[in-house]
């Protein structure tokens, strides 16, 4: 930033200084021209000589220019420099914000750029809060008044030196021009504003929570760190991209599918067990019942993973393959299911068990895999661990998938168990709404955890019921 | 009394010191010239001298045992306001020093910043010096000679800080400062309402807004006298 003011002050390519007549003194580097000479007093007093300004327009022109930038930018950029404090108003000197139009700014004094990062002691702060209260009499703003009392509490052994300090630097300047005292005291004033900010300002000074993580470890900047990245994204060019006008074909896919089944889309029958009461809604789609309903049959024939999933759907096509002669399929498939999913101890146990049921050339119950696979699975169970039967599993999993599913969606039982299967009845409803069972709200947990005090616990649950 | 004399002395380094901190706040900016930079070193000259004046009297009245409580007290609260005198110093010295290097004045490396500040300090840098004027003997290139001597002179005052504190042991917490929380404005009022009246009433409506109340008094007032005018010819005629 400090570059920026610096190269705004080169007199051929800086920002056009302006000329502010004020009404008893002009000050010079003041914003464009806020021409305010009253008439009666420039003939009385007579014109000092004019003090040059810059109009927050002029700024932001100044800045589009020299950067190339929008005008958006070089306004936000324009704004930021005048938070820190660089340029300061001049009319509403308590507003530290850029705006494009005509009201003048003026440049900080080095002393009190931010860039530097000279802590503002609480000392420096106190003397200007007591040269303030002389000032002005003692009619401080509310913030200034707080942080005074705090100050002289808390820095109450220098006090003296504060006020000593104060008045002496009133006193030196008043030896300077009523101008020049104008200024020097706006620029003291936009550097407390800036570094004590009033309540309701954001600190421009603070920092935010630490990012140290990023900045310390920062790598070195070397051809091997290069090499690297130009793997990384390398590898990242060549990943699979799917288009998304082809996701979203399938996501419409699925939610079209899946719709009619979704019970807050669609209702769910009988009636919804939340708003009524009635638990048929869960009986019926208990994991094990003996009559599936309609939609959930109907779901089996969706994927082949729906009708795995279902305990009651896997049962009916085991049912099935019995009759086809290739259940073994589905028992293989089932075992290294429970080989992944079970504990570790039983790991090499059962990868055994597995390998002499299905794998092993003349077992009981022999599974059909390819030779490369069966090589793989082999060589993986020199060191068996929970994911060795893997690549068999998927192979079998394929295999149904692509064979025996198609065939069981088209196979007599299925269709059967599609003419058995339950609608349920929508409860009917009652013709007058409020001879409906009142709700209860469920239990509270205070009851089930004490179950040793039913006598006092019954009563507020009777009142909590009749609610 | 070695008291008054102490006392004498802070005062008129507190009185160099305000002033060299007003001087500091314009280097840089559209006022700096190579008078300023000589004013700057005279005044700190001064300072330095008066510093270690004081320091050595108080060190000698701090050091001797057989004090009475409430001089020592006294002396202790003069010690306090001292140190923090010449941190204020040391401070300034070094800001001037970084702004200095950073703004040179013969060869622009970069130009100054137009501050507004268009008028010359010589008034201030004399009250430092307690004189009626100041002689400007500066050559053209006195900021950079001057730069190194500012870091020796800045050196020297950190020392000096450092050495008194392990000569004196006053603990800062220990001492009440006498003055109360809005003592500036008892004796400041009266001393500074006269001259000080014509700027507060300048300063209040904001300083760079036009005074609309001097302007209503300027104009009532020129209608009393048109008025009276009026008056005297209905009068004559």
């Amino acid at each position: 930033m400090e570059r920026v003011i610096v190269s705004m002050q080169d007199p051929d390519q800086g920002v056009k200084m302006r000329s502010q007549r004020l009404l008893i003194t002009a000050i010079p580097h003041a914003v464009a021209g806020e021409t305010r000479g009253h008439p009666g007093g420039a003939g009385r007093r007579g014109l000092r000589p004019l003090r040059l300004s810059r109009a927050g327009r002029d700024v932001v022109e100044w800045l589009v220019q020299k950067f190339c930038i929008s005008e958006e930018e070089a306004l936000h950029l324009g704004t930021l420099l005048a938070q820190h404090g660089y340029i300061y108003p001049l009319h509403e000197s308590r507003d530290l914000t850029l705006r494009p139009d005509e009201t003048p700014y003026r440049f900080q004094t080095p002393y009190f750029w931010t860039s530097t990062l000279w802590p503002a002691a609480e000392l420096d702060y106190a003397i200007y809060l007591a040269k303030k209260n002389i000032q002005k009499q003692g009619a401080l703003v509310d913030y200034e008044k707080e942080h005074y009392t705090q100050l002289h509490k808390k820095i109450n052994h220098a006090w003296d030196l504060v006020v000593m300090q104060a008045r002496e630097q009133l006193r030196a300047a008043k030896q300077r021009r009523k101008g020049d005292r104008l200024v020097i005291s706006c620029q003291e004033q936009t550097y407390w504003l800036v570094n004590r900010p009033p309540p309701g300002v954001p600190n421009i000074l603070e920092q935010g929570p630490e990012r140290g993580s990023y900045n310390s470890s920062r790598v070195q900047m070397s051809s091997d760190f290069y090499k690297c990245e130009i793997e990384r994204f390398r590898k990242a060019l060549g990943r699979n991209r799917v288009k998304s006008s082809v996701c979203l074909e399938a996501y419409l896919k699925f939610s079209s599918q899946h719709g009619p089944h979704d019970p807050i889309l669609s209702g769910c029958l009988p009636s919804n067990p939340w708003i009524t009461d009635d638990v048929t809604y869960w009986a019926m789609n208990a994991p094990k019942v003996a009559a599936p309903t309609k939609l959930r049959v109907e779901r089996w024939s969706f994927s082949f993973r729906e009708l795995l999933d279902d305990p009651v759907g896997r049962g009916h096509f085991m049912d099935f393959l019995q009759k086809e002669f290739s259940a073994e399929n589905l028992s293989f498939w089932e075992a290294c299911e429970e080989l992944r999913f079970g504990g570790q101890a039983q790991v090499p146990a059962l990868v055994d068990a597995v390998y002499q049921q299905f794998l092993a050339p003349g077992a009981a119950r022999w599974v059909n895999i390819d030779s490369r696979t069966m090589e793989w699975t082999l060589e993986g169970m020199r060191q068996p661990h929970r994911y060795v039967l893997d690549a068999a599993q998927l192979h079998i999993y394929m295999l149904m998938k692509k064979d025996s599913y198609p065939r069981f969606l088209k196979s007599d039982i299925y269709k059967g168990l599609l003419e058995e299967a339950v609608i349920p009845l929508e409860t009917k409803r009652r013709a007058f709404p409020f001879l409906r069972k009142p709700l209860h709200s469920s239990p509270s947990p205070v009851l089930q955890s004490t179950p040793e005090e039913p006598a006092v616990t019954s009563t507020p649950a009777g009142g909590n019921g009749k609610q | 009394m070695a008291r008054e004399e102490c006392k004498a002395l802070l005062d008129a380094l507190n009185k160099t010191t305000a002033c060299y901190h007003h001087l500091v706040l314009t280097v840089g900016g559209s006022a700096d010239t190579q008078d300023l930079r000589e004013e700057l070193q005279k005044t700190r000259q001064k300072a330095r001298e008066l510093a270690v004046a004081t320091g050595a009297r108080l060190t000698v009245a701090l050091r001797d045992r057989g004090l009475a409580t409430e001089e020592r007290a006294e002396f202790e609260r003069l010690w306090v306001a001292f140190s923090g005198c010449l941190d204020l110093l040391e401070a300034d010295m070094q800001r001037s020093l970084t702004l200095g290097a950073a703004f040179p004045l013969h060869a622009p490396r970069r130009p100054l910043v137009r501050t507004g500040v268009a008028g010359g300090s010589s008034a201030v840098a004399a009250r430092a010096l307690s004189a009626r004027s100041l002689r400007h003997e500066a050559e053209g290139d006195f900021d950079v000679a001057d730069l190194p001597e500012l870091e020796r002179e800045v050196l020297q005052v950190g020392k000096m800080i450092d050495d008194m504190e392990m000569k004196v042991n006053v603990p800062r917490w220990s001492v009440q400062a006498r003055q109360a929380a809005g003592a500036e404005l008892l004796s400041g009022a009266s001393a500074g309402a006269s001259s000080a009246g014509g700027i507060s009433v300048q300063e209040r409506p904001g300083p760079c807004d036009p005074s609309k109340a001097l302007a209503a008094t300027v104009f009532s007032a020129v209608l009393l006298v048109a008025v009276a005018l009026a008056l005297c010819v209905a009068k004559l005629s």
